[in-house]
């Protein structure tokens, strides 16, 4: 079985698949439970903020960037936007637009140690998360605060609109101007030409630098936003950074064995996110067990960057050309049948 | 013959100990009658209903040198993934290395009997040592676990020596030319775990990524090689220096083995005939009279030019005409082109058309009408896995951004009329990646991205470096074209051929500077040659008088 499932995984909609999967398998373990709307529900508002850190993630990946700061940042704008209300009594809009501000403005560090001190992005952005935890417990002074007693503050996130809440439509615009920035502009364009070989990006009047600075101006926006909204859905917390980050790398590079195989894609993303956070909810469910959501993002993670790794030793294009053609029948065929007798033999 | 009976045999052959190269059961070449060291009969292989290899027959004596010519797509790779143990050819087929038969689909066959391969991408470990890389294949000598050091230094220099190498085994990979490289990759080749002496040495494609004046020192280690009895099979679709060194040329044509015959006396252009199948249209180079287009300012001007190794070279070009840069390396040749262009940190006046260009900054290069084509594909020509469409399109996407959107079907139109304009194969891969491209299409395909900009300055460098002769042709005539419409074309290159095919003059780059130019009736690989001669004859004065 395990075997028969990775020749389906290299397949471009194998997310759907499994996302199917796990619908089937729990709806009959678990009916009762894992088949109602609040599950869908709750799935949805939960995973929002998780998908919105994914889109902070892939914004400099597909630059040829890592920004490891993205948890980090969220946790630090969002608990700024705690305590500017509730010790600073500030109104809400003022809050909001300061917060999201830190965020965009931590970008612009990432970006400058990147650019000018020619820092790798791993490093300068692994370096940044710690400097922003610190500043996480400066700012609270190491206490989780009360949640702010303000109907807007709630309502901003909570606001049920057709059964879900508003979250998640916060999430669909994000992802919306991210798919029509990345896939259809001439600057998505370069971008993706500088994450692929910078030096020839470089050579064809692209500015490399730039672009990769705008990237990281841009995730940290997008993350100190998806970290104010985090607050504001599930309240204070001075831990909840850290654990987006791995949910959010491995949604990216699972997205890139998805619809747009080879890519950073935003689709595949936000569909990798859900088919896992479908998954761990089902299996949660099922078992009750705490550490199914680790261990579960952990794997993903792994096994994403194996099968994308796989998938740069075989062109899919190649294999698609090999296969359309008659010249490449007979390969075809030999690798059917390997995959025939691999499932045999599983079978058996 | 079972892989188990040819694997004991192999060991057999082992019984001289390590370190030997004493031929344990190959014959020496020259004798009659002696076994051939390959020997391959009605040898066929289909993909489905497509024939890609015909019954190809082709004996190989120990210790030739034989040329294996063919286009890409002729059935080659095929052929050599055959040998290597990587296909099975359809049933029928035989292969035989020094008399005993090659069990198809077994590489540990292949290698046992005695085959070995060097690919063009080379496997070496850019920072380890050359000892390093000959020896983590086949085993390190060892005391109790540790390597000895001067033991494997020794080994190390007999394998490079055996290939005509005196390259120091202690110097990274990293610090040595392509040539060299090439030749510790033929080292390792002819290595064997138990000393024995290997019978064939297949080379694919070995020069692709070799600059003209470094193919010389290859040569000098095949000859080596052969020296040794093995036969070199040397597989390419690369013309030019067959003739110089190979004792029989056989040329592949889709499939087809369609002759073999000795070199000496070899007609260049019948071979080209047999190898693509029909004649080649000859180039030629524009006869621009000089005094015409000296009456106009030039389009570009360089003054003062500081980069690397260049030390304060000027120089102009003029719009319709062909200028050719060579020298040799270290000349400071190789950085001419990308300081022009802003590729290089550089220093100095670049003007285009009046207007100064500011260093470093390549779209203002680009929009004052710069196009710049980098010698290496790979790591600064192209994206590799993006598509063929958004290589071509990447300087300029204006005429495509309508209405807040990149209109993809007008993109995809306008590269598949390059496509057909520069005749880019397969023609319905517009939108496959690069790197699914052959080297000649994907090269064309880097043209056609700076053709449709129609540049003021075009600079090329190493246009056609690792290109097959059809493609070479096919990106000359579009040099010549668009000079002809009013470019200024500046063309890089270390094949002497091809500067003499396009340009009207050539300028010698050497310690930095432009130290003469040559033009009109002069201009023949001849006379750049002696210019080289000249150079290296100044060079050793110099030394001298230092002395």
């Amino acid at each position: 079985m395990p075997k028969h499932r990775l020749n389906i995984g290299l397949d471009r909609f194998s997310g759907l698949y499994l996302w199917a999967a796990f619908i089937l398998i729990f709806g009959l373990w678990v009916p009762s439970l894992f088949l109602s709307m609040s599950t869908v529900h709750l799935v949805a508002s939960t995973q929002a903020v998780s998908a919105i850190i994914a889109l902070a993630v892939l914004v400099p990946m597909v630059c040829g960037q890592y920004d490891l700061s993205v948890g980090a940042n969220a946790n630090l704008t969002g608990m700024v936007a705690v305590v500017l209300q509730v010790k600073e009594h500030w109104p809400l809009l003022p809050t909001l637009l300061v917060s999201i501000a830190i965020g965009l403005l931590v970008g612009v560090v990432n970006g400058f140690v990147v650019v000018r001190f020619r820092v790798n992005s791993f490093i300068a952005t692994l370096g940044m998360g710690s400097v922003l935890t610190a500043f996480t417990l400066l700012v609270t002074n190491s206490q989780d605060e009360p949640v702010p007693l303000s109907a807007g503050w709630n309502n901003m996130t909570q606001y049920p609109v057709f059964g879900f809440q508003v979250i998640i439509y916060y999430l669909l615009a994000i992802a919306l101007i991210t798919w029509w920035v990345v896939e259809f502009t001439p600057v998505g364009r370069q971008m993706r030409a500088a994450g692929g070989n910078p030096e020839a990006a470089r050579l064809s009047g692209i500015r490399v630098n730039r672009l990769s600075w705008w990237s990281l101006i841009a995730a940290g926006a997008i993350s100190g936003l998806g970290g104010i909204l985090y607050t504001s859905l599930t309240g204070p917390s001075l831990t909840f950074g850290p654990n987006l980050l791995l949910p959010g790398f491995a949604a990216v590079f699972l997205g890139s064995t998805q619809l747009q195989p080879g890519r950073f894609n935003v689709w595949g993303t936000m569909l990798a996110i859900f088919v896992l956070a479908t998954g761990i909810e089902g299996l949660q469910l099922v078992s009750g067990a705490e550490w199914v959501g680790d261990m579960f993002n952990g794997v993903a993670l792994i096994l994403a960057v194996a099968l994308a790794a796989s998938r740069r030793g075989k062109p899919t294009a190649l294999r698609r050309r090999a296969i359309k053609t008659k010249a490449g029948q007979q390969e075809a065929d030999s690798m059917a049948s390997a995959q025939d007798t691999a499932q045999a033999g599983t079978v058996a | 013959m079972s892989a188990n009976e040819a694997q004991n045999n192999g060991h057999r052959a082992s019984h001289n100990g390590p370190g030997s190269t004493a031929v344990s059961w190959g014959v020496p070449g020259s004798q009659p009658g002696t076994l051939p060291a390959v020997e391959i009969r009605g040898l066929s292989k289909t993909f489905g209903l497509k024939t890609v290899l015909d019954a190809v027959e082709l004996t190989l004596a120990p210790g030739e040198i034989h040329v294996l010519l063919g286009q890409n797509g002729s059935g080659k790779s095929t052929l050599i993934k055959i040998l290597s143990g990587y296909h099975h050819p359809d049933p029928g087929g035989i292969v035989r290395i020094a008399g005993r038969e090659l069990q198809f689909g077994s590489p540990a066959s292949s290698r046992a009997l005695g085959c070995r391969f060097v690919h063009q991408d080379l496997g070496l470990v850019e920072t380890s040592s050359v000892l390093d890389n000959l020896l983590i294949g086949v085993g390190f000598p060892t005391v109790t676990g540790t390597i000895r050091r001067r033991e494997a230094a020794r080994v190390a220099r007999e394998a490079l020596a055996r290939v005509g190498l005196a390259t120091d085994p202690a110097t990274l990979v990293g610090a040595l030319g392509s040539a060299e490289r090439t030749g510790v990759a033929i080292a390792r080749a002819m290595l064997s775990e138990d000393g024995m002496q290997p019978v064939a040495l297949i080379l694919d494609e070995p020069t692709a990524a070799l600059p003209v004046n470094e193919v010389e020192r290859l040569l000098a280690n095949l000859r080596a090689t052969a020296g040794t009895g093995a036969a070199v099979l040397y597989v390419t679709h690369y013309i030019d220096e067959v003739t110089g060194f190979a004792d029989r040329v056989s040329v592949l044509r889709n499939g087809v083995l369609i002759a073999t015959w000795p070199v000496p006396g070899l007609d260049r252009g019948r071979l080209i005939h047999q190898l693509i199948g029909s004649e080649l249209e000859q180039v030629q180079r524009l006869e621009t009279p000089h005094a015409d287009t000296r009456t106009r300012p030039p389009v570009l001007a360089a003054a003062d030019l500081q980069a690397g190794p260049l030390e304060g070279l000027s120089l102009e070009a003029w719009a319709g005409e062909v200028t050719g840069i060579c020298g040799l390396t270290g000349s400071g040749r190789e950085s001419v082109l990308g300081a022009l262009f802003g590729a290089l940190p550089r220093a100095g006046q670049v003007s285009v058309a009046g207007k100064t260009l500011k260093p470093n900054r390549t779209d203002l290069a680009i929009e004052a009408g710069l196009a710049y084509l980098p010698p290496d594909r790979r790591t600064s020509g192209g994206v590799m896995d993006m598509t063929a469409t958004e290589n071509v399109t990447l300087v300029n996407l204006k005429p495509f951004w309508r209405r807040l959107l990149l209109r993809k079907k007008l993109e995809k139109a306008e590269v598949a009329a390059w496509f057909e304009k520069l005749d880019v194969r397969p023609r319905d891969g517009i939108s496959d990646p690069l790197n699914t491209f052959s080297g000649g299409n994907q090269q064309k395909l880097l043209f056609a991205k700076w053709l449709r900009e129609t540049p003021k300055v075009l600079l090329l460098d190493e246009p056609t470096q690792g290109v097959d002769v059809g493609a070479k042709a096919e990106l000359h005539r579009q040099i010549l074209a668009t000079a002809r419409q009013g470019a200024a074309v500046i063309v890089s290159s270390t094949d002497l051929d091809e500067l003499v095919t396009l340009c009207s003059r050539v300028l010698v780059v050497r310690n930095g500077r432009i130290l003469e130019e040559i033009t009109g009736d002069d201009l023949t690989t001849t006379t750049l040659n002696r210019s080289f001669h000249l150079e290296s004859a100044a060079a050793g004065n110099n030394g001298n008088e230092n002395a």
